[in-house]
């Protein structure tokens, strides 16, 4: 099964593997099709064929080919039925003469002659003729009395297609125990025997309308008077060098339809067959497994387009591939006289068109858990990468003290001198090294950051929309109370409609204020729940001793307080919407709770014996990373996979400037409405002041803002005064990142740390932004953990997420604390005294800023009065 | 008056229907003379009704409407229906014929004749199958009916069974061994069997018995050794008899080895052989007067016989010699064209001028030049310098000057 996974996650991240097994797909059930209906299938596959040879200019005609056929005069002479064969040894025993290069005769001589016809005596002159000039060419008959070893029997089959249209001819076939060759290759063969062909079957390329009219004819008429008049001349003429087909036979009931829309004989075919090769106009056709192929290909490369364009540029391209094809079977077969199919790369291309689009829809989500899955691991590699240079920069900084400690003994004792030398030397290049370490680990660290940032981009991508559904999207937005022009919430919205159809929980992502409990409540109206509650529960103000009582409810006496049976949240919004907001805020041993609900649909109330069942949708909602949470440990896994059926990312406020003029006129009208006053306006100073104020409470603040305003205003304009916006009270994460602030050395403890956890306590990045040296920071952050030891009386959890501030930096902080911590236990531990290890603690910790004295003080000697035995150890 | 106009036009119509018939029975390749013996001979058949013999045209007539009073006073008798389907059959009036067949056999089931009768009829409206059934049962029931056997073989060839047609052939030879037609329909179902050496054989005993098919086969034969060891002389030999019975095909056959003999353009080897061919036959016929004696070359065959005054015999050799084609020949039949040979040849003779227009037009020179004075000299007919001078043409110039030169001495 792991190697299932394996290969189906392998599978939906190649594109070439998809476009190759839906090329096969198309391929295959195309040729089923082709089964199916094997007469359409064919009139299609050889339409281009049948065209070209309509509308060409005709193939010339041997000159070295003449064929003698009955006419009126003909008949006038011999008869209208079959004529004796006497006269057709004597014609052919004239044309030998005459210097025919090949014979061929068209005749049944399956039966003897009757009576009436000559009987005996005229087959034996036809035998004997046929021995004078032969060999002859004959058409196959199974049990012939005539039959000789000077006739070279041939069959007149040819192969009709599945639409009844001649356009073939078997160039051998297997007759009894003989290989009988066609026709008009056995006429070949004796008229050029070191020519070859090979093949089995021979497509024919009919000169003109494919009747016997386009070839050079002359009548048994005329032959007979030239005979009977010994117009030796005129028969050398004629026959000399020439293959030579007597038709004596009466003209039968024409039985092959051409392509041409004529309809002729076997023998007819066969001749334009003789005529084909003799002016060597062959036409050649791809195979069954040629064509196999060539729909393989063409289906796959489609398919990949498709597949990796996406949207209606790949139906450009698609289509771009489809007339390509369409040039190159036109020009193979003006240009090289060869047939590509048709039917089956249509079929196939028609599939693909339609499987592809069917295909990535329902891919689509597993699709995304794959984008989800990476990116969390690309997280975690983070972590792991950020915690391994957080140990690089410990090192570092351990060996850059000891060097300073190794250059001091250097100036007290000349006489180590050396040793310490080489050991300063041993150390820098230790230095050196971790130093590379770390910036190769660094610079992994930006490719996972690069990485991370495309796969986001991946998943943020949609498909544009038009005007048309912008402007209907808008308007259903507005019925359910989310105003917006914005195109990228209209578009993560018309995704919401198509989702909120589904019985898939949702989870909202985005920052307070962006209006995810509004979307919550878009899902469940646009849901086929939507007449049935909707529930709405905070899971931040819930209190943990009464989650389960809240969430499933209790009955009667299951614990003190519990007077009568309760409801839960669950069981009130059965059949309904269940909207869990604030879940990143979700206590652990709570998330397991949640998430057996939600895997098994049942929950036991608070003091019950049987368990309840539900059918809820549950629609989340946090502005907490839930990734970075599973990376952290923080969040559970499971439940956050559980809860990710659809994932909607609501941009902030600052992301949607251009909806800030429509939400104040909104919140500007609702409010005077309200007030029964009417709507003030805004100056456009006020609108400018607006859109450049940093709205860190989303819409929420803006709307609380502009309430305010229509409240104390006193005027029906809102100048920018009336808006009384107040300026930021802390730089935000956006202006710092633009503007790094230099601070000066006695800038306070607050400011570096905020300087820290926006650089996510990256040494480096904090102490280029403060455009301080790396070991300044260290030193400053060194300060820092101890203090917040103190505070938190030896908590390292604690004291690192105080400092943290975000869950996300707590483990890094931990780590750097623990280091910091455990250097300042092993630099005291030789100390049997707390003055002698605080005096040893000031010469290593030279560069400490002199306030943070103290913690170190406060820390010795709690370690100390914690550890009595270590003195006297 | 009106009864005798119908029975007059009855009359040519049974004419017709029993040239046809007989064509069909006997199965000349090439329309030509029916073979000297398409049906035992009545002698040698004890079987043979009497009826079946030609009559005069009035008499068949006359006879049907005997027959069919015969038959309304007896209609039980089969052998009167057997009569009048017989004298049916020999107008053409098939249909009828067989319906009073099928009396005949209803009223007596063991008729053999009555069956044969049938079956003939049966063939000649072409319904093999149904022939050769009735054929096998006139045989079972009278083994010894020649005809029977000899249409059975024919029928059985028409459908395709050659070893049932070589039995019926081979059995009718054994009823009746002077069957010559009989003979040559065995060889050629034989050579057509593949069996050469056989068909040779009893082509050769009919060719022997004046069939000229046989004679023209047998020619063939010679010429590609089928069966017999090749020889060219044979093959003129017999081609030349068929040729004399009037067989076209073997007239066309020497006529094309003629023009090979003395056309220049002919592959060497092919005009020397033909030529090789002619002579070795103007040699052999020497052999059909054996009290004569060869005078070396200086002589030919004709030229001695009309020294000797044996003219009834010397024209006939002269003019095969002729065809051969010889010189000497030639020359003396232009001079008995001219003078003629009283009293059994007069001048003139259109046999004669008919044996040089043919060698002229198939490239013999000196018929060319005799051709030519004829013309020119209007010997037997009014002089026509243009045709005189058509005639030279091929020969070489100072040939044709001096034929020329001689002509415009003419007044």
């Amino acid at each position: 099964m792991p190697d299932f996974a394996q290969s189906w996650r392998l599978f939906l991240q190649s594109v070439w593997l998809q476009a190759g097994a839906m090329g096969l797909g198309a391929t295959v059930l195309a040729l089923s099709l082709g089964a199916l209906a094997p007469a359409t299938f064919t009139a299609l596959d050889w339409t281009a064929y049948d065209t070209w040879l309509r509308h060409r200019a005709p193939i010339p005609v041997s000159s070295a080919l003449l064929l003698i056929t009955r006419d009126h005069a003909s008949e006038t002479k011999f008869g209208t039925g079959p004529w004796d064969r006497a006269v057709l040894a004597r014609f052919i025993t004239a044309a030998h003469n005459s210097g025919a290069k090949a014979i061929g005769l068209d005749h049944r001589i399956a039966l003897p002659s009757q009576a009436q016809l000559g009987g005996a005596a005229s087959d034996a002159l036809l035998l004997e003729a046929t021995r004078t000039a032969g060999p002859v060419v004959y058409p196959y008959e199974t049990e012939s009395p005539l039959a000789s070893e000077a006739m070279v029997l041939s069959h007149l089959l040819v192969s009709p297609s599945q639409d009844h249209v001649t356009r073939t001819v078997p160039l051998s076939t297997e007759l009894g125990t003989a290989s009988v060759p066609a026709f008009g290759l056995a006429l070949y063969k004796l008229a050029q025997p070191q020519a070859s062909q090979t093949g089995t079957i021979a497509l024919v390329n009919y000169a003109g309308d494919g009747s016997l009219g386009n070839l050079p004819i002359l009548s048994f008429a005329a032959l007979w008077e030239a005979l009977e008049a010994h117009h030796d001349e005129q028969l050398e003429s004629w026959f000399t060098h020439k293959v030579v087909v007597f038709l004596p036979d009466p003209t039968p009931a024409a039985t092959w339809l051409l392509p041409t829309g004529q309809s002729v004989s076997g023998a007819a075919i066969h001749l334009h067959l003789l005529n084909m090769l003799l002016t060597d106009n062959r036409v050649c056709r791809l195979g069954p497994l040629n064509s196999g192929l060539v729909t393989l290909l063409l289906a796959s490369l489609v398919t990949w387009f498709l597949l990796h364009t996406g949207g209606s540029r790949s139906f450009l391209f698609a289509g771009a591939v489809v007339l390509v094809y369409g040039c190159l079977l036109v020009s193979a077969l003006a240009l090289a006289h060869l047939v590509l199919p048709l039917a089956l790369p249509l079929s196939a291309l028609a599939l693909v068109f339609v499987g592809a689009t069917i295909w990535t829809h329902l891919t689509a989500g597993q699709r995304m858990v794959l984008l989800e899955r990476d990116m969390l691991r690309v997280q975690q590699e983070a972590v792991a990468v950020r915690e391994a240079l957080v140990l690089r920069e410990n090192r570092a900084e351990a060996l850059q003290e000891d060097l300073d400690q190794a250059r001091a003994a250097v100036a007290q004792s000349t006489g180590l001198q050396q040793d310490l030398s080489r050991s300063a030397e041993t150390l820098r290049t230790e230095l050196a090294d971790v130093q590379a370490q770390e910036e190769a680990a660094r610079q992994q660290l930006q490719d996972l950051g690069r990485e991370l940032a495309g796969l986001r981009a991946v998943t943020e991508s949609s498909s544009k929309l038009g005007d048309a559904e912008l402007e209907q999207l808008r308007d259903e937005c507005r019925r359910l109370g989310i105003v917006t022009q914005n195109h990228h919430l209209l578009g993560l919205f018309r995704d919401l409609k198509k989702g909120a159809k589904s019985q898939l929980p949702a989870l909202l992502l985005g920052e307070a204020g962006t209006g995810k409990e509004l979307f919550a409540r878009a899902i469940h109206l646009l849901s086929p729940r939507s007449g049935k509650p909707f529930i709405a529960v905070n899971m931040a103000a819930i209190s943990p001793e009464l989650f389960e009582s809240e969430l499933f409810g209790h009955v009667r006496g299951s614990f003190t307080g519990a007077t009568m049976d309760r409801r839960g949240y669950f069981e009130l919004a059965h059949h309904g919407t269940l909207f869990l907001d604030e879940i990143g805020d979700l206590r652990l041993e709570h998330q397991g709770k949640l998430l057996r609900v939600l895997q098994e649909k049942t929950f036991y109330r608070v003091g019950a014996t049987t368990p309840t069942t539900v059918d809820v949708r549950v629609v989340a909602a946090t502005n907490r990373d839930l990734q970075r949470g599973v990376s952290e440990g923080w969040f559970r896994e499971d439940l956050y996979f559980r809860l990710k059926g659809l994932v909607f990312r609501l941009p902030p406020l600052q992301d949607r400037q251009d909806d800030i003029g429509l939400l104040a006129e909104h919140y500007l009208t609702g409010q005077a409405l309200q007030l029964g006053r009417e709507a003030p306006k805004l100056t456009q100073e006020a609108l400018d002041a607006l859109r450049q104020h940093e709205w860190t409470g989303n819409v929420r603040e803006l709307r609380q803002c502009l309430e305010q305003a229509v409240a104390l205003a006193e005027r029906p304009l809102l100048t920018k005064h009336d808006l009384r916006l107040q300026p930021p009270t802390s730089t935000t994460s956006s202006d710092r990142a633009r503007t790094p602030k230099i601070l000066p050395e006695p800038a306070g403890d607050a400011a570096v740390l905020d300087c820290l956890r926006l650089n996510g306590f990256d040494m480096q990045a904090t102490a280029k932004a403060l455009g301080w040296d790396r070991s300044t920071v260290t030193q400053r952050l060194k300060g820092l953990c101890f203090q917040a030891l103190v505070d938190t009386s030896g908590d390292k959890a604690q004291a690192a997420a105080t400092l943290a501030g975000d869950p996300s930096l707590t483990r890094t902080v931990e780590l750097k604390l623990m280091d910091y911590h455990d250097h300042l236990l092993a630099t005291i531990q030789p100390f049997a005294t707390v003055e002698e290890a605080m005096a040893d603690c000031k010469r290593r910790f030279k560069n400490l800023p002199d306030r943070h004295f103290k913690s170190v003080e406060t820390l010795v000697r709690q370690h100390f009065c914690a550890n009595p035995a270590d003195q006297t150890g | 008056m009106k009864r005798r106009l119908v029975l007059a036009i009855l009359f040519l119509a049974s004419c017709a229907w029993l040239h046809s018939i007989d064509s069909s029975l006997a199965e000349t390749p090439d329309n030509q003379t029916p073979p000297a013996s398409t049906e035992p001979p009545s002698a040698a058949s004890p079987l043979h009704l009497p009826e079946l013999q030609p009559h005069d045209r009035d008499d068949a007539v006359s006879l049907l409407g005997e027959l069919r009073g015969i038959v309304s006073l007896s209609p039980q008798s089969p052998d009167d229906r057997l009569k009048l389907a017989e004298a049916l059959y020999r107008i053409g009036d098939l249909d009828t014929a067989i319906d009073e067949c099928r009396i005949a056999i209803a009223l007596k089931p063991d008729h053999a004749l009555a069956h044969l009768q049938l079956g003939r009829a049966l063939m000649a409206k072409q319904d093999w199958r149904a022939s050769v059934m009735e054929l096998k049962e006139a045989a079972r029931l009278n083994p010894e009916l020649t005809q029977a056997h000899y249409n059975l073989g024919t029928a059985y060839y028409t459908t395709g069974n050659i070893k049932g047609a070589i039995q019926s052939y081979q059995q009718a030879l054994e009823l009746q061994p002077s069957f010559p037609d009989a003979r040559y329909r065995l060889a050629l179902v034989l050579k057509l069997a593949k069996r050469d050496q056989e068909s040779a054989q009893f082509m050769e005993e009919a060719a022997a018995n004046g069939i000229p098919q046989a004679q023209f086969f047998l020619g063939n034969a010679y010429r590609a050794g089928q069966g017999v060891t090749k020889s060219g002389t044979l093959a003129v030999y017999w081609w030349t008899n068929a040729a004399e019975f009037g067989h076209q095909p073997a007239a066309s056959t020497l006529s094309i080895l003629r023009r090979q003999a003395l056309s220049p353009v002919q592959p060497e080897q092919n005009r020397l052989d033909a030529l090789k061919a002619f002579q070795g036959y103007r040699e052999k016929i020497w052999e059909n007067f054996p009290d004569l004696a060869r005078n070396g070359d200086s002589e030919t065959l004709g030229t001695t016989l009309l020294k000797q005054n044996r003219t009834d015999h010397a024209v006939p050799v002269l003019l095969q010699e002729c065809y051969a084609p010889s010189d000497m020949a030639q020359t003396e039949l232009a001079r008995l064209y001219e003078t003629g040979w009283e009293p059994s040849l007069p001048p003139f003779d259109k046999k004669i001028l008919a044996c040089f227009e043919a060698t002229a037009g198939e490239g013999f020179g000196p018929a060319k030049k005799i051709l030519a004075r004829i013309y020119g000299k209007g010997l037997g007919m009014k002089p026509d310098r243009q045709k005189a001078i058509t005639a030279v043409r091929g020969l070489p110039k100072q040939d044709v000057k001096a034929v020329l030169d001689e002509l415009s001495l003419q007044p």
